[in-house]
């Protein structure tokens, strides 16, 4: 079986990731914790009382969680989840109806000792263009899956 | 009848980084995996320790305050956790800073399982007013 080689060069951008929110998914998010009682994520009153805001909203953790998503498609499992990184600024509220679309792009390669570090720019715009959050990720790509140097 | 709330007040200027807390423990189930991979709509989604929000867990066991609203958060993936097992989580208090007038805390959090495997490192910062979110977003 041949190697596989995966090829990475600042200004790659990564296929966008689009997610469709709804009250339904945040109630799984935070119940998947055993989270039953009301929060500012699952319950409009509190909401109003804790934020402010007339409905709910998505933790940011969904957000981070889409940007894992998108870095892991990326990259692959085998290399994300096991040398992945993601910092996320949460920027705008994420509601219910929202459509978010995470995108990136290569902004960095550089050697490090057992692969190449390749960082990620990435941004997260709801469906009016919005930017809701903001960072930046990384994965250590494993030598053996680079190109060799000649 | 309802319990006395016995956590203590957080007084932001008081607060040491560095303040470690208490162990947590929790049993990681196939059912918290599937419904968590059911809310982010991602089958193959391998960290669901992200919603179990770990590293404020044993911040809001111990102290009461107005609330917090994520502004940031860093996340590092080391080991994806396997559903039945324990995962043990040490959290502690990063940094704290004042921005524009507002107050932030930082925690971080380093998850492992029960044999040993590093799970997760994550980092978060959380403004302190939380109307902060409707003054500046509205409803």
């Amino acid at each position: 079986m041949g190697r596989l080689v995966r090829s990475y060069e600042v200004g790659d951008e990564l296929p966008p990731l689009v997610k469709e929110m709804t009250q339904e998914a945040i109630n799984l998010f935070e119940g998947s914790a055993g989270q039953s009682g009301p929060s500012q994520f699952t319950d409009e009153e509190t909401a109003r009382e804790t934020l402010g805001t007339e409905g709910t909203v998505a933790s940011g953790r969904m957000s981070l969680s889409f940007a894992i998503e998108l870095l892991r498609r990326h990259f692959g499992s085998d290399v994300f989840n096991h040398t992945g990184t993601v910092d996320l600024r949460f920027l705008r509220p994420v509601r219910p109806g929202d459509t978010i679309t995470f995108s990136g792009t290569v902004t960095g390669v550089s050697r490090e000792v057992n692969g190449s570090r390749v960082s990620v720019e990435i941004k997260a715009e709801n469906q009016r263009g919005d930017t809701t959050g903001a960072g930046q990720g990384s994965a250590v790509v494993p030598n053996a899956y680079l190109p060799q140097d000649e | 009848m309802v319990e006395a709330d016995t956590r203590i007040l957080l007084d932001w200027d008081a607060l040491e980084v560095g303040e470690t807390f208490d162990t947590y423990e929790y049993l990681l189930t196939q059912e918290m995996i599937d419904t968590y991979r059911k809310g982010v709509m991602d089958p193959e989604a391998s960290f669901p320790t992200i919603s179990h929000k770990v590293d404020v867990k044993q911040y809001n066991a111990k102290y009461r305050d107005a609330g917090s609203v994520n502004a940031r958060c860093a996340f590092y993936c080391y080991n994806p956790p396997i559903g039945g097992k324990t995962i043990t989580v040490r959290a502690w208090i990063a940094d704290k800073y004042l921005r524009r007038g507002k107050n932030y805390i930082v925690t971080e959090a380093v998850s492992v399982d029960e044999d040993g495997r590093l799970i997760d490192r994550v980092i978060t910062h959380e403004l302190k007013q939380p109307t902060e979110v409707g003054k500046k977003w509205g409803g």
